[in-house]
């Protein structure tokens, strides 16, 4: 305080100056109509250009939150789709569906990857859903790049997923142009690529084309990207082999929805049946 | 100079300000201002705060009398402020040091010059307020700097300076 004091003393000719240029200042612009127009003007310019600018650094604040709602908002779409779909299916059905609800095959939940392996032959997958949240075995796991795999092992509250990139784990695939169908299976070494083997030789497939799963499986539902074609050799006289770079990032795999098919217990069992004869 | 005299000369540059020079609708390129002399011709011994304090009093005065809120105050102000500056650091020894009447000369055209321009730069940019049209802003500094400084030079030389002997 006497520290203060002793500054204020000191430079007490330079306060006074700045007080009464403040104050005779402050009487410029408040008395005469020219000058406060001016001044309000030029205020007014700057705060217009901070309040232009102050909430793109506020949305950075809530980004997160922002996330969780566009995320809410996908999987709600995503499911509200599939019942549309189902729905569009129905109404230009040629059977005989009137006894069957207009019920969704696919449902879609949304999941978090906690643990990840990318360098191994046999890589595998933790998810934060297990069997509380409604997870089963079979179900599949895709993000928002593409598919990522299938449900291994479920626990109460963590699911192990089998990914694209462990060499155990084959899956239909079929090129979205013209619905060639084959199977995906991983070569064990870059975790980008995959192989598409079982292509017909005459199939004409070019570089960028489109891999989707085909459906077969009742794991996944038809249609969600797995990756695009890198390039495309004859190794066997009448086969192709692709090789494919998978569209899900696996270094960099954060938010995923797990896809739960209602109808597959029925489907297997159908198969199974058949053939069992 | 004695207390007396000097209010009196305080009095009566106020009054060639507001009566006289106020009224002469010169040009938009020239202030005159003889007033600020009052300021000038302050004792040299006088405490600096005392003069910051006197220099806003009297641009206050002379803004409520012409209806310019702030902007001869913010000047004058600024005159207290750099006053310090231009005076001989031994106060007092002004008189003795410069005894002829070129030099005395000199040191008092100087001082007013600075002071002046000083004053006008504050005066005419917080009236003009932007630096559109600069130029035309420096033209009004120093036309009115020159103005007001031979005014001011007449008053001093004819009433205030005391003869040489």
């Amino acid at each position: 305080m006497r520290n203060i004091l002793k500054l204020i003393l000191k430079y007490h000719f330079i306060i006074v100056f700045i007080l009464l240029e403040i104050i005779a200042m402050s009487l410029v612009v408040m008395h005469n109509s020219y000058q406060n127009m001016l001044f309000f003007r030029h205020t007014s310019a700057i705060s217009t250009s901070i309040s232009d600018h102050l909430p793109a650094f506020e949305q950075y604040f809530n980004l997160k939150k922002e996330n969780s709602y566009l995320e809410d908002e996908n999987l709600k779409l995503k499911n509200e789709l599939e019942k549309i779909r189902t729905e569009i299916r129905f109404s230009f059905s040629d059977s005989l569906a009137e006894n069957r609800s207009f019920d969704v095959d696919y449902v879609y939940l949304p999941a978090k990857a906690v643990n990840v392996t990318i360098n191994r032959t046999k890589n595998y997958l933790t998810i934060d859903k297990g069997s509380n949240d409604g997870v089963n075995e079979n179900m599949a796991v895709c993000s928002y790049q593409g598919v990522v795999g299938m449900i291994k092992n479920v626990t109460n509250n963590y699911s192990v997923v089998l990914p694209l990139i462990n060499t155990s784990l084959r899956l239909s695939a079929k090129i979205k142009k013209n619905n060639y169908y084959g199977s995906l299976q991983w070569d064990g070494e870059d975790y980008r690529y995959s192989y598409l083997r079982d292509i017909p030789f005459h199939v004409n497939v070019e570089q960028g084309d489109t891999i989707v799963t085909s459906g077969f499986s009742s794991i996944f539902p038809e249609g969600e990207i797995i990756g695009y074609v890198e390039s495309v050799d004859r190794v066997t006289a009448n086969f192709l082999l692709i090789k494919v770079e998978l569209a899900t990032d696996f270094n960099n795999l954060y938010q995923l929805y797990i896809i739960s098919n209602k109808n597959r217990e029925e489907q297997t069992e159908l198969e199974e049946k058949a053939y069992n004869e | 100079m004695s207390n007396t005299k000097y209010i009196l000369h305080t009095i009566i540059l106020f009054a060639i300000q507001l009566f006289i020079l106020d009224n002469i609708q010169f040009h938009s390129y020239v202030y005159m201002n003889i007033y600020i002399l009052s300021i000038l011709i302050l004792p040299i011994t006088m405490k600096k705060t005392s003069v910051l304090i006197f220099a806003f009093l009297a641009g206050f005065l002379i803004d409520i009398m012409s209806n310019t809120m702030g902007i001869h105050a913010a000047a004058t102000t600024c005159i207290g402020f750099f006053r310090p500056l231009f005076l001989p650091n031994n106060s007092g020894t002004v008189e003795v040091a410069t005894n002829r009447r070129k030099e005395r000369f000199g040191w008092v055209f100087n001082y007013m010059f600075s002071l002046t321009l000083i004053f006008n730069v504050v005066l005419v940019m917080t009236e003009t307020f932007s630096f559109d049209n600069f130029g035309i802003t420096i033209l009004r500094i120093l036309f009115s700097t020159v103005v007001s400084c031979v005014l001011m030079l007449l008053y001093y030389f004819i009433a205030i300076k005391e003869k040489q002997k």
